[in-house]
């Protein structure tokens, strides 16, 4: 079973077509890349991937379960349970520390553990930073945070929106290790991008123009 | 890590890494406990500060003498033993008796005038303390002798400050004397020679006390000589007391009147009964002693007193107390040359109507005497008090909305300000009871916190007002920190109301738009 299914999905708002009947599947462990100008309909894919928005038609079946028709209690159930996510602007609580900000994602989750917060920051070399708070953290290092922050929960699907948008080259590149190291460790990533060398870094790209699929693109020198 | 821990973490952090807003909240929260918290504490002392202002208009209280009790220093003494020594603010006991003015000495026991005045007999140690309200021109009477004259009583009799006074009182004195009386008894023949009998009392001066007259053997018709009809006492003269009593205070032997020009010691007959009123005069004259009696009788002796008082002081109170002059009780025993009695005591009591009343009652059961309330007094005072208690409440309830708004708007501003966070929250899972709960929890943190210094500064703040207002010092009311703390937080909690409902309205796709 794919882990996700979206089948002949439109949105409209007004007269906008946002989406316009787009399907596309997702496999357990992919590594996929959403493209597209601005106004192509990425965010609306996202927020309809993040079970935060419900498609005006179609189906979207995520892990097996329709998160096109589900109530917004549920939908929120599904995304603690089953997503992690990664924004361009971090969005760190600006008053707990390092640490503290993996564990609020862990305390809506289950349980707050510090012990397996410090891990996961240790993973994304943020060790020593535990205790800092964000303003006290560069960009890269807040969105490592946001990534330990993602993965605590050990969702079945990372969802990350532009996550190098704010960060210079050399951070760049960090969080795109990251990424990999994520990927072989069968971890499923939706990246959310403009930048094609962020695109590029994935297995497949899905282009959209105009709330459509314009071209999808496999990366044939993808190394996992 | 337990999940309430987190989540006392996160709301503390909250507040306590973001200092400005947490200030800002804490500062509205805060003012406002303190303003509660300080017209509670007045508004609870506020009865005990009046009662004590209010004892500047004089006693509250009366002690009179009870049914089957006099009113003297022991039953005084009885009765100030059930009031608490701290509720007690002054006990005046008064003696008053009408006493003479008596002008300028003219002759040897001649005065230029004569005016009858009140006098009353008091301590003015206490009178002090129970009518703070009485202006003395010059001074309280302090020596032997001495007396405060009340103002319109000065201008009638024309007594001036350092001048004297000459009061005289007549002391009377119910005198028992013992009177042998003699009773005698005699008859005579009357109408028709049917006998007539009489018993007589005569007094000790040998005046007549009684005559009482057996007229059974006359028959109506003839007694009256009239008819039956208009004399329906069968046994006619001797119930009329036209006729019966014209003996009494007579002197023995009697004459009975024939014509009109008679003196007045005869006795007139009965008209058209001469036969019978002849008999009853001959029976009287003729009666012989039969025995004695004794009776006694009342009388009322009097002797005047008179002295001199030095005018130490003229009272202006605008009331009746400006119509009589005061001596010292010593004085007052003196010229009455009686001891140890008081007509009033006057008692400044502080406490509530209810109290008083039940104080009252408690007096006039357990000590046989009469206490009553000076309803003018304690009426009004209650009706000031209930006034006041009404304001302070309106303010406090004004203070509690006020606060409500305050704190409203700033956790209004907190969650605006906080809406990319609440996002986040939410994208990570949060559920809106989740968001409510940390709120809320915020909420209540600032009330407790707010609460507490509240509390504190509140006391200092009603300390400071009972300081200018009442001029005393207020005791801290231990039971008003945690009512303090409750209500900061009740209201904080409820001004989150709404902020809470506009951040569990948030919508959680805000944090992935790249803005």
């Amino acid at each position: 079973m794919s882990l996700l299914e979206i089948k002949h999905v439109s949105k409209i708002y007004g007269e906008l077509k946002a989406l316009d009947d787009v399907s596309l599947t997702v496999e357990k462990g992919e590594w996929i890349a959403i493209m597209g100008p601005s106004g192509s309909g990425k965010s609306t894919m996202m927020n309809i991937i993040g079970c935060m928005d419900k498609p005006t038609s179609g189906q979207v079946l995520l892990d097996g379960m329709d998160i096109s028709r589900e109530s917004g209690k549920k939908l929120t159930e599904i995304r603690r349970d089953k997503i992690g996510l990664i924004f361009q602007q971090f969005h760190m609580v600006s008053y707990l520390t390092a640490v503290e900000n993996v564990m609020v994602s862990q305390y809506y989750h289950s349980m707050p553990d510090e012990s397996e917060a410090l891990e996961a920051l240790d993973r994304v070399g943020l060790k020593q930073r535990a205790r800092h708070l964000p303003s006290q953290l560069s960009g890269g290092e807040q969105q490592r945070v946001c990534v330990a922050r993602a993965l605590i929960n050990h969702p079945e699907l990372i969802l990350a929106d532009e996550p190098t948008g704010n960060l210079d080259e050399a951070n760049e590149n960090i969080v795109l290790d990251l990424f990999r190291q994520l990927h072989r460790e069968g971890t499923t990533l939706i990246v959310v991008t403009h930048d094609p060398e962020v695109g590029e870094a994935a297995q497949r790209m899905i282009v959209l123009e105009h709330g459509r699929v314009a071209k999808e693109v496999v990366n044939e020198s993808f190394q996992a | 890590m337990s999940k309430r821990r987190m989540f006392l973490k996160m709301i503390t952090a909250s507040l306590l890494r973001r200092k400005s807003r947490m200030l800002t909240a804490l500062l509205s929260v805060a003012v406002g406990a303190t303003i509660l918290a300080g017209l509670v504490t007045v508004y609870v002392d506020v009865p005990r500060q009046m009662a004590a202002s209010f004892r500047s208009y004089g006693a509250n209280m009366l002690l009179m003498p009870g049914e089957n009790t006099v009113l003297n220093q022991q039953s005084v003494d009885a009765a100030l033993s059930l009031i608490s020594e701290e509720k007690l603010q002054g006990a005046s006991p008064y003696r008053y008796v009408y006493t003479e003015f008596m002008g300028n000495q003219t002759g040897e026991g001649k005065y230029s005038s004569q005016l009858r005045f009140m006098t009353a007999g008091t301590s003015f140690e206490n009178v002090q303390k129970t009518s703070p309200y009485f202006a003395v021109e010059g001074r309280y009477p302090e020596a032997q002798r001495e007396a405060l004259v009340g103002k319109n009583a000065a201008s009638t009799i024309g007594a001036k400050l350092g001048g004297s006074v000459r009061i005289a009182y007549d002391r009377t004195e119910l005198v028992e004397i013992e009177e042998t009386q003699t009773e005698l008894q005699g008859s005579a023949p009357g109408y028709y020679d049917a006998e007539v009998s009489v018993t007589v009392i005569l007094n000790s001066d040998g005046t007549i006390k009684t005559v009482a007259m057996d007229l059974s053997r006359q028959t109506p018709f003839r007694v009256a000589g009239m008819t039956t009809s208009s004399f329906t006492d069968t046994y006619g003269i001797a119930h009329a007391e036209s006729f019966t009593d014209q003996f009494t205070g007579k002197q023995l032997p009697l004459t009975l009147s024939t014509s009109e020009n008679d003196p007045d010691e005869y006795i007139d007959a009965v008209s058209g009964a001469t036969a019978s009123s002849k008999a009853v005069v001959d029976a009287v004259n003729a009666a012989l002693p039969v025995g004695t009696q004794t009776d006694t009788q009342q009388i009322t002796n009097t002797e005047r007193a008179a002295m001199s008082f030095t005018v130490s002081g003229i009272l202006e109170t605008g009331g009746e107390e400006e119509d009589y002059i005061y001596i010292s009780l010593r004085d007052m025993e003196a010229i009455t040359n009686e001891k140890d009695r008081f007509d009033v005591v006057e008692l400044s009591v502080a406490g509530s109507s209810e109290e008083l009343n039940a104080l009252a009652n408690e007096i006039s059961e357990n000590t046989g005497l009469e206490c009553r309330l000076v309803k003018r007094v304690t009426k009004s005072e209650a009706s000031v008090l209930g006034k006041l208690q009404a304001l302070v409440f309106l303010v406090t309830l004004v203070v509690l909305v006020l606060t409500m708004i305050s704190v409203s708007t700033t956790m209004t501003a907190v969650v605006s300000e906080r809406r990319k966070e609440i996002g986040l929250r939410k994208a990570l899972g949060a559920s809106d009871n989740s968001i409510r709960a940390e709120f809320l929890g915020e909420g209540l943190f600032l009330g407790l916190l707010g609460g507490a210094i509240g509390a504190l500064l509140g006391y200092v703040f009603a300390l400071v007002v009972s300081r200018q207002v009442f001029g005393s010092d207020l005791q801290f009311n231990f039971a008003l920190v945690p009512a303090t703390i409750i209500v900061s937080m009740l209201v904080s909690a409820l001004s989150c109301l709404i902020p809470v409902k506009r951040a569990v309205a948030i919508d959680p796709a805000l944090v992935l738009k790249g803005e």
